[in-house]
C-alpha cells in the first residue's frame, strides 16, 4: 500500500513538471512586452525597465525562468503579480471560495446523479427512466451559461428567493445557487454513467447467484449491484473537482463570485502571467492530489483490487 | 491376441453406451447452414440494430437537417444577418420575422439560420483533429507498449491535467497575440487549434485501452503470420477492429466541444464578435434579457444551439447502443 503511493507520487512528478512548462510556455512564449502592457501610454524609462526585468526574472531565458518560478511554487511562494500584490496571497483569498463551490456542486451532483441513476437502471424503460434520459440530456445540450442566467433571472431577480450575485458575501445559502448551475452538466453525466453501470450490473452472474441464493432484492440491489457500479461513477466524480474548479470560469463570472476561476479569466484578460501560470500550477495539484485518492478509493470499493 | 472380426461386434474402448447411427443424429442439420457465407462485420451488425432504433432515425434527421442549413444557409434566410435596422430594436416576432429582433435590430432568425455554420464547423473539425490524432497516438502506444506507450501515456496525462475551458482560454489568448485579425475562417480555426490541442487525450485513452483489449486476439497473429508488416497488420487489422469505442464518444464529444465554442464566445475569447455565432448572439443576449423582457433574443440562438447538440448526442447514444453488446438488451 505505502508503496504503491510512493510510486504513484513519484509518477505525479513528471506530470506536474509537464503541465507547469505548457502552461508556462502557453503564457510566456508569446509575442508582445509585458511591460509595455504594464505601463500602458507612458513611456517606459531604461532604469524601471531594468529593474522590473530583474525583479520578474524577465532578462532571463525562458527555462530559467520556469525553473526559478518552480523554486519558489515548491515553498508556496508564487511570486509578485504584476500589480504587485504576491499571488500566493491572491490564490489564498479565491480558492477557499471556490473550494466550497466544487465541493458543494461535487457533493450535489454526487448525490442527485446517483441516486437518480440507480433508480432509472433499475426501472429501465420505465417512465422514470425516460424522463431521467431526457432530462439528462436536456442539461448537456443547453450550454451553462444559459442554465445559469436563466436560473439567476427566475430564482434571483423574479422570485427573490437569492440574492441574484454573491460577490463578497459568500455565505453558504448564497452559493447553493451558483453550485446546482456548476453541477447541473456533471450531474448529467452521473446520472448516465450510473444507469449504465447499473443495466450492465444487473446482468451480472454475481447478481443473479446472490438471487438464486435467496438473497432479498432490495439487499442485491444495495450491496450487489450499487456499490459494483460506483467503481466508474467514482472516478469520473474523481477527475470532475478538477473540471469543477475550472468550470467555475462561467459560474463564478455569472454570480460575480469572487473564486479562483474569475481569478484566473481576468488574470489571462489582462496579461498578468505570473497569476495565470500559478493558478493553473495549484489546479493541476489539485487534479493530481484526487486521481491519487480516488485510485485509493478504489480498493475500498472493490475488493479484488490490491496495491503491491 | 484378439480376433479383429470379434472386436467390431465388441463395444470399443469407452463405448459403453448406444450411439446412433449418423443419419439419425440432428447433426444433418448442419447442412443447412451456408458455410460458405461471410460472416457479418462488426458494422453490419451494428446498422442492423441502428436501423430499428427510432431515435437514430429522428437524430438523423435532425442532423441533415441542420447540415443543410450549415452549407446553404441562404436557402431559409434570404435577411442579411449583419444589416441592423435600429427602429426595429427588440421587437418581437411578427410576419417576415418569426423570431423577432435584437436591441441592435437585427433579425434573430437569420441569425440563428446563419450562425449555425461557426458552431457545427467548429464541432466537427475539432472531433475530427483529435480523433485522427487520438486513433494515432493510442493506437500506437496500445501495439509497441513498452517506452512508447509510458511516453505517451505520460505525455496524456500532462493535458488531461490542465483542465480543458482553462487551457482554452490561455491557448486562445495566446493565439490572440500570435494571430491577430484572423477572419471568418482564420477565427474558426483558432478556436479548433484551442480545443483539440487539449481535447486530444480522451480519445488517446480510449483508443489505447481498445487496442489493448484486441491486440492478443488470433486475427492479430493470422495476419503477422502471412507476413503483413506491423505497419499493415496495425493499420488494417489493429485500428479498424478498434474504432467502435472512438466513434462512439466521438458523436457525444461533438455535441461537447459546440457546447465548449458557445461558452468561450461567451467568454468573449472564441470567436470575434464579427462572426454570426450561437455563442456570440447567447452572450450578446444576456444583458438584454435581465429583467425578463425579451426573452426571444435568448430564446432562439439557445435553442438552436441545444438542439444541434441534442441531435448529436442522441446518435451517439444510438450508436453506442448499437455497437456495445454490453448495454443491448
Amino acid at each position: 500500500m505505502w508503496g504503491y503511493i510512493a510510486r504513484r507520487l513519484l509518477q505525479t512528478i513528471p506530470v506536474v513538471l509537464g503541465a507547469t512548462l505548457l502552461i508556462y510556455a502557453m503564457v510566456f512564449l508569446q509575442p508582445g512586452d509585458p511591460i509595455v502592457a504594464l505601463f500602458g501610454e507612458k513611456p517606459v524609462s531604461e532604469t524601471a525597465r531594468a529593474q522590473i526585468e530583474a525583479q520578474y526574472h524577465l532578462d532571463q531565458p525562458f527555462i530559467v525562468q520556469w525553473l526559478l518560478f518552480l523554486k519558489g511554487a515548491m515553498v508556496g511562494d508564487f511570486g509578485l503579480s504584476y500589480s504587485g500584490q504576491p499571488v500566493s496571497d491572491l490564490i489564498a483569498r479565491a480558492l477557499p471560495v471556490t473550494f466550497q463551490l466544487a465541493f458543494m456542486a461535487l457533493v450535489i451532483e454526487a448525490v442527485l446523479g446517483v441516486i437518480a441513476g440507480f433508480y432509472a437502471g433499475l426501472r429501465r424503460g420505465k417512465i422514470f427512466d425516460s424522463t431521467m434520459l431526457v432530462v439528462s440530456l436536456i442539461v448537456i445540450a443547453i450550454p451553462i451559461f444559459v442554465l445559469g442566467f436563466t436560473m439567476q433571472l427566475v430564482f434571483g431577480v423574479q422570485l427573490g428567493w437569492v440574492p441574484p450575485t454573491v460577490g463578497g458575501n459568500v455565505t453558504f445559502t448564497n452559493l447553493v445557487l451558483p453550485a446546482v448551475v456548476l453541477g447541473l452538466v456533471s450531474f448529467a453525466y452521473v446520472l448516465r454513467l450510473t444507469r449504465t453501470s447499473v443495466i450492465e450490473n444487473l446482468g451480472a452472474d454475481h447478481v443473479r447467484t446472490a438471487l438464486a441464493h435467496g438473497v432479498p432484492r432490495t439487499q442485491v440491489n444495495r450491496r450487489h449491484v450499487l456499490r459494483n457500479s460506483m467503481i466508474p461513477v467514482v472516478t469520473y466524480l474523481g477527475a470532475d473537482l478538477g473540471t469543477l474548479m475550472g468550470g467555475a470560469v462561467v459560474t463564478e463570472g455569472i454570480f460575480n463570485i469572487n473564486g479562483i476561476g474569475n481569478l484566473a479569466y481576468q488574470a489571462i484578460l489582462r496579461g498578468e502571467n505570473p497569476t495565470v501560470v500559478s493558478v493553473v500550477t495549484v489546479m493541476v495539484l489539485i487534479y493530481v492530489v484526487m486521481s491519487l485518492l480516488v485510485d485509493l478509493l478504489y480498493a475500498a470499493l472493490d475488493p479484488r483490487i490490491r496495491y503491491v | 491376441m484378439s480376433d479383429p472380426t470379434a472386436s467390431a461386434e465388441q463395444p470399443l474402448p469407452g463405448q459403453n453406451h448406444f450411439v446412433a447411427d449418423i443419419e439419425q443424429t440432428p447433426l444433418e442439420a448442419t447442412g443447412t447452414v451456408d458455410t460458405t457465407e461471410a460472416p457479418k462485420s462488426q458494422w453490419k451488425e451494428a446498422w442492423k440494430v441502428l436501423k430499428g432504433n427510432w431515435l437514430f432515425w429522428v437524430s438523423a434527421v435532425l442532423l441533415l437537417f441542420i447540415l443543410v442549413i450549415v452549407i446553404v444557409p441562404g436557402l431559409f434566410s434570404g435577411v442579411d444577418p449583419r444589416s441592423a435596422d435600429l427602429s426595429k430594436s427588440l421587437q418581437g416576432p411578427q410576419s417576415g420575422h418569426p423570431f423577432g429582433f435584437d436591441k441592435q435590430g437585427y433579425d434573430v432568425y437569420s441569425r440563428v439560420i446563419h450562425g449555425a455554420r461557426a458552431s457545427v464547423v467548429v464541432g466537427l473539425l475539432t472531433t475530427i483533429i483529435v480523433m485522427i490524432i487520438g486513433i494515432i497516438t493510442g493506437a500506437l502506444a496500445g501495439y509497441y507498449g513498452r517506452w512508447v506507450d509510458a511516453f505517451v501515456s505520460r505525455v496524456t496525462d500532462i493535458f488531461f491535467a490542465i483542465p480543458l475551458l482553462l487551457a482554452a482560454i490561455v491557448g486562445l489568448s495566446a493565439l490572440n497575440n500570435i494571430w491577430p485579425d484572423r477572419g471568418y475562417w482564420g477565427g474558426v480555426i483558432a478556436v479548433v487549434i484551442a480545443l483539440a490541442a487539449f481535447g486530444w487525450p480522451q480519445f488517446t485513452r480510449i483508443a489505447r485501452g481498445a487496442v489493448l483489449e484486441i491486440k492478443h486476439l488470433e486475427f492479430v497473429d493470422a495476419s503477422k503470420a502471412i507476413g503483413s508488416s506491423q505497419m499493415k497488420t496495425l493499420f488494417s487489422h489493429i485500428i479498424p477492429n478498434s474504432l467502435a469505442p472512438v466513434i462512439v464518444t466521438a458523436t457525444v464529444s461533438l455535441g461537447v466541444y459546440i457546447v465548449a465554442e458557445a461558452t468561450l464566445s461567451f467568454l468573449g475569447i472564441g470567436l470575434p464578435s464579427s462572426i454570426v455565432s450561437w455563442g456570440n448572439d447567447i452572450a450578446a443576449a444576456q444583458s438584454q434579457v435581465r429583467t425578463g423582457s425579451n426573452l426571444h433574443v435568448l430564446l432562439f440562438p439557445a435553442g438552436g444551439l441545444a438542439l444541434t447538440v441534442l441531435s448529436f448526442m442522441l446518435l451517439g447514444d444510438a450508436v453506442r447502443d448499437a455497437l456495445d453488446p454490453k448495454v443491448r438488451k
